[in-house]
């Protein structure tokens, strides 16, 4: 069986997939994992190639859609060890076209698809427990710890829903940030972040949502082991109706 | 404006739509919002329901009196009613924060259905018109007021919705005498017509207005009137065929008036709620039909078995079914195999034969689905048990766990995703 090392980087990954499918009869008997440079490590090193991994993600997207949209959902979780499945899965995904998501029997494929349903379902989730806060000069900003990387995604939905607002959306663990305004959508690291002050009604805007929010429960209906697996707890941090417990 | 929100989303709390989804609006480029077609919860309440819309009524100030309802003129509750551009703005303000998907605004009878629907419309049309306002608006329809006014609010609205309140004509005239069936029908009836010309107007060209695009629903008291599950569920069947309506909402009757009219309830009919949504299901799903799930002889939902296991049980030589031949539509009807999983396996047998493992990893709840099918010939259980046995064995294994289930059960709405 032969083995490919790659860089570590997402492109690195890609173009190293590429290469293989290229290059190698047989890809499903073949291995790739992430080069760590130890001593007992196996494996041809296959260099990275920006353009080739564009390529192979644009060719992957005319063939099979919903299968390049898995393959996206997959990389946003920046997930280790999982190489060789992806490898697997990519090759499969241009055999059969978008079929392949169906193929759930194939250990390749669960792997991928669980993993990138994973990142969809967190990413559908923000989409709703996002908070903005008004900020003093009019600007919103939203802070978010997910587990996974989807601040680009994430900002691009709220690009076409609060297209008239000048905001940012600030990911606290990982540093990076994205920031609209006037029409354009930028990304980028903070290396070091203060809170801004808020605006002077958002307390009073933030009461009003607390109260709506304990009003609308039914008061003898009472779920709070529901609430916690619809909404878990991680994300409680910055939701505005959950600040006292 | 604290205490109004309080009074005015208080009174809304019962009502159990709220969907977001099944309309795509793109908003306009210059203002806020859009709407997306799977719908976002924004939200979850602490009786573990989802919140994505700012659900309020205008008014709870009320010139009616029906007896099922707190906000009845004869009741004394707090009255508070909101302006227009108060509403307006509070939508405003949740929404540029990500609070919400937008609005669902209902309301009290207040002066006359025209004065109260007028206030209603303009809310909506100042959010659409002057704040270019693209997110989702659900608006219920006052009974009795002006069709013109019914066709502005499905032209700014993506739902609209008139309640049909009690399953019969005559618990309608017993219970809410103000309210008559013509002025409920009627608006309906007109929805679903604006609705189905629009569509065929917008085919010829994109430019025409679009009404109502996430369709029309409706909500029924369960437990307040004396009508059986048949009867009910056959009503919501004509309804989902003759008027088009997206979504019957059933919502268990919590007393909340001391009236003689009314039944005498321990606690509000949930599982019964909780039954009639499965059987909703079945209806618009899973190609049942009415008189399929019940009949005149049996008018009620089984407590024990969801209406689907129940079919089955009553039907053996229906089954086993054979999941690598079967049909889609056959597949639908096995206990256990619900819409997603009977897609999967027609899609998985495509690559290979499904084994009893592969059943399990596609999410088939094998326990169930066990007595109704083979898999490439071979059974899981005996082939010759009686119905009788299999059902003694189902309630033995759902007993493990019903207790969780249950719970978690009544309340989920189902279809919050759909
Ligand atoms: S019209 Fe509506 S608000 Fe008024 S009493 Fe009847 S149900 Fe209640």
């Amino acid at each position: 069986m032969n083995c490919y090392l790659y860089d570590g980087t997402a492109d690195g990954l890609l173009s190293a997939i590429a290469w293989i499918l290229e290059e190698e009869p047989d890809p499903e008997k073949v291995k790739l994992s992430e080069r760590k440079d130890t001593l007992f490590e196996e494996g041809f090193t296959i260099s990275t190639d920006a353009t080739q991994a564009e390529s192979l993600f644009f060719r992957l997207k005319q063939q099979a859609p919903d299968a390049a949209h898995t393959l996206y959902s997959f990389m946003l979780a920046e997930k280790e060890g999982l190489e060789t499945s992806l490898l697997h899965y990519v090759f499969l995904a241009f055999k059969h076209g978008d079929k392949v998501n169906g193929y759930i029997t194939h250990s390749a494929v669960r792997d991928i698809v669980h993993i990138a349903k994973k990142t969809g379902r967190e990413l559908h989730r923000m989409k709703g427990l996002l908070r903005f806060e008004k900020l003093q000069d009019g600007a919103y900003l939203a802070k978010m710890e997910p587990d996974y990387n989807i601040i680009h995604p994430l900002a691009f939905h709220f690009s076409r829903r609060l297209r008239a607002q000048h905001w940012f959306l600030y990911d606290v663990k990982r540093r990076t940030a994205a920031r609209w305004n006037n029409g354009s959508l930028q990304f980028g690291g903070i290396e070091q972040f203060t809170t801004p002050a808020l605006s002077e009604d958002e307390k009073k805007v933030q009461a009003l949502w607390l109260a709506f929010f304990k009003t609308i429960a039914i008061p003898d209906r009472k779920n709070p082991r529901l609430q916690k697996s619809n909404m878990p707890m991680k994300y409680w941090k910055y939701l505005v109706e959950k600040q006292e417990e | 404006m604290l205490t109004k929100l309080q009074i005015l989303s208080g009174a809304a709390r019962y009502d159990a739509s709220c969907a977001s989804s099944g309309s795509k609006r793109e908003g306009p480029s210059t203002g806020t919002g859009n709407t997306s077609s799977s719908g976002i919860c924004h939200s979850w309440s602490d009786d573990g329901r989802c919140i994505s819309l700012l659900k309020i009524l205008l008014s709870n100030d009320c010139i009616y009196d029906c007896a099922y309802c707190v906000n009845r003129s004869t009741n004394p509750v707090e009255r508070a009613s909101f302006t227009a551009r108060e509403v307006v703005d509070l939508t405003l303000e949740f929404y540029r924060r990500n609070y919400i998907e937008g609005l669902f605004l209902s309301s009290a009878v207040m002066k006359s259905p025209d004065h109260t629907m007028e206030c209603m419309v303009r809310v909506a049309e100042t959010l659409r018109t002057e704040e270019q306002f693209g997110g989702y608006i659900h608006m219920k329809i006052i009974p009795g007021c002006n069709s013109e006014l019914v066709r502005k609010a499905g032209l700014y609205a993506d739902r609209i919705s008139v309640n049909i309140e009690l399953p019969s004509q005559a618990s309608l005239q017993r219970l809410a005498p103000q309210k008559l069936k013509s002025a409920i029908l009627e608006p309906m009836a007109l929805i679903g017509r604006e609705i189905s010309s629009s569509l065929v107007e917008r085919k010829a060209s994109r430019k025409a207005p679009r009404f109502a695009p996430a369709g029309q629903s409706t909500q029924m008291i369960i437990g307040a009137s004396p009508e059986t599950d048949f009867q009910i569920l056959s009503l919501s069947q004509g309804l989902y065929k003759k008027m088009n309506l997206k979504r019957v909402y059933y919502s268990a009757y919590v007393p909340v008036t001391d009236d003689s009219r009314l039944p005498v309830l321990s606690a509000p009919p949930l599982l019964r709620e909780h039954r009639l949504y499965q059987a909703d299901w079945l209806l618009r799903f899973y190609g049942f039909t009415a008189d399929e799930i019940l009949s005149d002889d049996a008018p009620h939902l089984d407590e024990t078995f969801d209406p689907k296991t129940a079919w089955a049980l009553r039907h053996p030589e229906f089954f086993p079914v054979e999941v690598n031949r079967a049909d889609y539509a056959t597949l639908l009807r096995v206990p256990g195999i619900g819409v997603l999983s009977a897609k999967r396996i027609v899609s998985a047998r495509r690559f290979s034969l499904i084994t009893p493992d592969g059943l399990k990893k596609i999410g088939v709840v094998i326990k169930r689905a066990k007595y109704f099918i083979t898999c490439s010939g071979k059974s899981f259980e005996k082939p010759d048990q009686q119905p009788a046995l299999i059902r003694q064995r189902l309630l033995l294994s759902e007993r493990t766990d019903a207790s969780v289930s249950t719970i978690s059960h009544q309340l989920v709405l189902p279809g919050l995703y759909t």
